[in-house]
């Protein structure tokens, strides 16, 4: 299935769901937004995870600057010009104000304001210290407060605890899909298919993963394994086609569209406990470690997260590995950190690309270029 | 630049702040050296628990060497043995005889202590650049990251307070990766004041505050907290009644131009109090009442025909001609990024009041209605400050890589239409002195609009 007819079967799938009288709260697709929270109030969340191009990059310069996030030009791109593919984004009722990065909360609010959505407020602290986290329970309860608002009733802790258990059960399934045996880009049509689903996917989720492990797809011995950390690659993005047309293969997709996501999974003994189901969402935030919003420890961790990844990889395929950080133009957290990253992996004999890029057309040569020769010095 | 030299010369306040901005180096290594003191490295106007924990707060760039006019030099010598009052009438009363050679030489340090704190911030963007920050991001982080990999090493520690701005936050960071020696002491603001969130900051005040105190192995006790308050308070006041009581008014002390010069120097020291809080409060209160004494006595200009145009932001870098530019086109620039951004708000100092919690209110109050935690409530800050001033007119300094501040023109353009109707431009920025020409085109159509 291409990016086309997924788009358009969930257009319809979004109209139906509108038929049915539900609502729908769109964001930005950063891994800290509680879907939980909306799932068990009766909401649709609906992660903005698209690609952009250099149409949606130039509608968006109405509002911003041109040095903005190409992602988050994109996004006001898809509203400001709906193409026909986007039109379910008419269906969006609520939009997230959030703060995973500066351009987030500009982007968001700017939707808000001129595409007249009503808007939701969810910022995340920076930090994860204990005041932060008692923070972050404030800001859920402020937002179950809203959603309360909306519908009309109380949001009783054993629908949150339903959608907890849900939304865990969906990612534990998903996180399977790291260790197949398949080529990135059908990986990653599978993460995109099911991050734009959510739980409904389920079942369709564990069809594939056991036809994937019964009859594993032929991968070419000739592919160069690769890392894929930094910026996700969203719906409707050349990027792992370039890397695959390449030589490259993605093993692991280290972003908020991939190990970011169905990482955070909720522990069997957590979710059993007491606990209130707020504080197992406090928990999931809390152990988020890898996810670049927070401050000051993201450098150390996700270095060591992918030094990890890498010595399991090589040990057990007995193969090298590449990291290529992706880069989104203007992105604030992934290039500042972009030096650092790459200085202390190489110091580890881990080999880095740095691939910054927008979704112009124009550069997609160039980008080629720099993909193969990465790839060559892999050898 | 001789008229505004010609003026500055009156204020011997303004320059003893120049002097101490510029002579940084010297008294920041007695300090470490001689005194082992604890220096600190501060960004933006967050220095007050570094004073009051006894460490010396820096803004980095300050430990640098600058070339400073061999004549300042040793103005600076004499002004220990004589005192800078002294000093200055010395200088006045040779300018008033009328020697050239003398003339000369005080225009020539006026206009030095400009261009060599442009030349340098210049400097550390490049060295910013050439140490791996991506020429993407704006001209104050890039000149931040270059303080930090030249001399950041020399601080004992960086007081990190997170702010809107994600690249801010990530440079703050990045601080440990440049270098691995200082401390790093974390205040995180929560971004909304809700619930129990004063609580929370109060509580990071707190752990900050215990950081300072294993940097020092001294208590901080409430009444330093409270001491230091009061010594900042003192400052914001002067501050304040600087920008709304004189440079808001039809008559000025100076020629506009040179009070708008006055106002950088001040925004630019205000961040570290030049190190010293309480030589900075004595410099500043009587900078107020050497302006007050000049208005009461009528030296200075008329000011009621010319426009006045309020040009912001520019704590995350601007084209310091503007102000030049704009006073020759008639105008007035007025600057007052810190007040805009609630940070001359006064910190109760009661007794029985709890400084640390004092302290998060003053941070949540400029996070919430100043800074804001979304540009509708940042460009309320802009309104407010605008109408406060009688502004006739906005100049936005749009910094290229600017993903905070310079991305919410779109919304305080309608705004300011809407609600203020005063003209505003925005003026595109990138390096200081890169594109004078075309900022002066724009100025001038701008200014058009008064005419």
């Amino acid at each position: 299935m291409d990016d086309l007819s997924l788009l358009s079967d969930f257009s319809l799938f979004l109209k139906e769901k509108k038929s049915e009288g539900v609502k729908i709260i769109a964001y930005l697709a950063h891994d800290n937004i509680p879907e939980e929270l909306l799932d068990a109030a009766g909401f649709f969340p609906l992660r903005l995870m698209f690609g952009g191009n250099d149409d949606l990059m130039d509608a968006s310069h109405d509002f911003l600057p041109p040095s903005t996030c190409a992602f988050a030009q994109s996004c006001i791109g898809l509203f400001s010009t709906k193409p026909n593919i986007f039109r379910f984004l008419e269906l969006v009722d609520y939009f997230i104000v959030s703060n995973h990065c500066v351009s987030d909360v500009c982007v968001s609010e700017i939707i808000s304001k001129y595409f007249n959505i009503s808007r939701l407020n969810f910022y995340v602290p920076y930090t994860k210290n204990e005041s932060s986290l008692k923070y972050f329970k404030l800001e859920l309860l402020d937002l179950k407060n809203k959603l309360e608002d909306i519908i009309g009733t109380e949001l009783s802790d054993e629908k949150l605890l339903e959608s907890i258990n849900k939304y865990n059960q969906f990612k534990k399934i998903l996180l399977e899909v790291n260790e197949l045996e398949m080529i990135g880009s059908e990986k990653l049509k599978i993460i995109h298919k099911a991050m734009l689903y959510g739980p409904e996917f389920l079942p369709d989720l564990e069809n594939i993963i056991q036809n994937a492990k019964d009859n594993p797809p032929p991968i070419s011995d000739t592919f160069k394994d690769v890392i894929i950390t930094g910026c996700s690659i969203f719906i409707n993005d050349n990027m792992v086609d370039l890397i695959e047309e390449g030589g490259g293969n993605i093993v692991f997709f280290d972003t908020w569209i991939g190990n970011h996501y169905y990482s955070q999974i909720i522990d069997d003994n957590s979710l059993t406990s007491e606990k209130e189901p707020l504080d197992l969402l406090v928990l999931k935030f809390k152990n988020n470690v890898y996810g670049d919003h927070s401050v000051p420890n993201f450098l150390e961790l996700k270095v060591s997260q992918i030094e990890n990844y890498y010595q399991d990889y090589t040990k057990t395929k007995g193969k090298k590995l590449g990291v290529i950080n992706h880069i989104i133009k203007f992105c604030d957290h992934i290039s500042l950190m972009s030096s650092f990253l790459k200085d202390r992996l190489q110091k580890k004999g881990i080999q880095v690309l740095n691939l910054e890029r927008d979704y112009s057309r124009a550069n997609r040569g160039q980008l080629s270029t720099r993909i193969e020769a990465y790839l060559e010095m892999m050898k | 630049m001789s008229l505004i030299a010609d003026e500055i010369i009156q204020f011997s306040s303004v320059l003893r702040i120049a002097y101490n901005l510029l002579a940084g180096r010297n008294y920041l290594k007695r300090k470490k050296f001689r005194e082992k003191e604890k220096l600190v490295a501060v960004t933006l106007p967050f220095s007050d628990l570094a004073f009051a924990a006894d460490t010396i707060p820096v803004f980095p760039i300050r430990m640098h060497q600058f070339e400073i006019n061999q004549y300042l030099t040793y103005l600076g010598s004499a002004s220990s043995i004589f005192g800078w009052n002294t000093v200055s009438n010395f200088l006045g009363f040779v300018r008033n005889l009328g020697i050239e050679e003398v003339s000369k030489i005080v225009d020539e340090i006026i206009e030095d202590v400009i261009d060599v704190i442009n030349k340098k911030y210049n400097e550390m963007y490049d060295i910013g650049i050439e140490n791996g920050i991506s020429s993407d991001f704006c001209y104050g982080l890039k000149s931040l990251v270059g303080m930090h990999v030249s001399k950041g090493s020399n601080v004992d520690a960086c007081l990190n307070v997170t702010i809107r701005c994600s690249a801010y936050n990530k440079y703050l960071e990045s601080l440990k990766a440049i270098n691995q020696g200082p401390k790093q002491i974390w205040i995180d603001i929560p971004p909304r004041n809700i619930g129990n969130a004063i609580e929370l900051l109060t509580d990071n005040v707190s752990n900050a505050i215990k950081d300072f105190e294993d940097l020092t192995g001294k208590t901080v006790t409430d009444n330093q907290l409270r001491d230091h308050f009061k010594i900042g308070n003192q400052v914001k006041r002067s501050y304040k009644n600087i920008i709304y009581d004189i440079s808001s008014s039809d008559f000025y002390p100076c020629n506009p131009a040179t009070f708008s010069e006055i106002m950088a120097l001040l925004s630019i020291t205000y961040q570290d109090y030049n190190s010293n809080a309480t030589r900075y409060r004595d410099n500043i209160v009587s900078l107020e009442k050497e302006m007050r004494e000049r208005i009461r006595k009528g030296i200075g200009m008329d000011v009621s025909d010319r426009p006045r145009i309020f040009v912001t932001p520019m704590f995350g870098g601007w084209e310091p001609k503007s102000h030049e530019i704009i006073y020759e086109l008639g105008g007035r620039a007025l600057y007052a990024d810190w007040e805009l951004l609630k940070l001359l708000e006064e910190i109760p100092t009661s007794p029985d009041s709890n400084p640390a919690e004092e302290y998060a209110r003053f941070l949540m109050n400029a996070t919430e209605t100043g800074i804001g935690c979304d540009n509708d409530k940042l460009t309320d800050s802009y309104l407010r400050i605008a109408k406060d001033l009688n502004a006739d007119g906005m100049v936005f300094f749009q910094l290229f890589g600017c993903h905070s501040v310079s991305n919410c023109y779109t919304m305080l353009r309608e705004k300011v239409r809407s609600e203020l109707e005063i003209p505003t431009t925005a003026i595109t920025f990138n390096k200081i002195g890169e594109s004078i020409d075309q900022m002066k085109t724009r100025l001038g159509a701008f200014m058009e609009m008064f005419k």
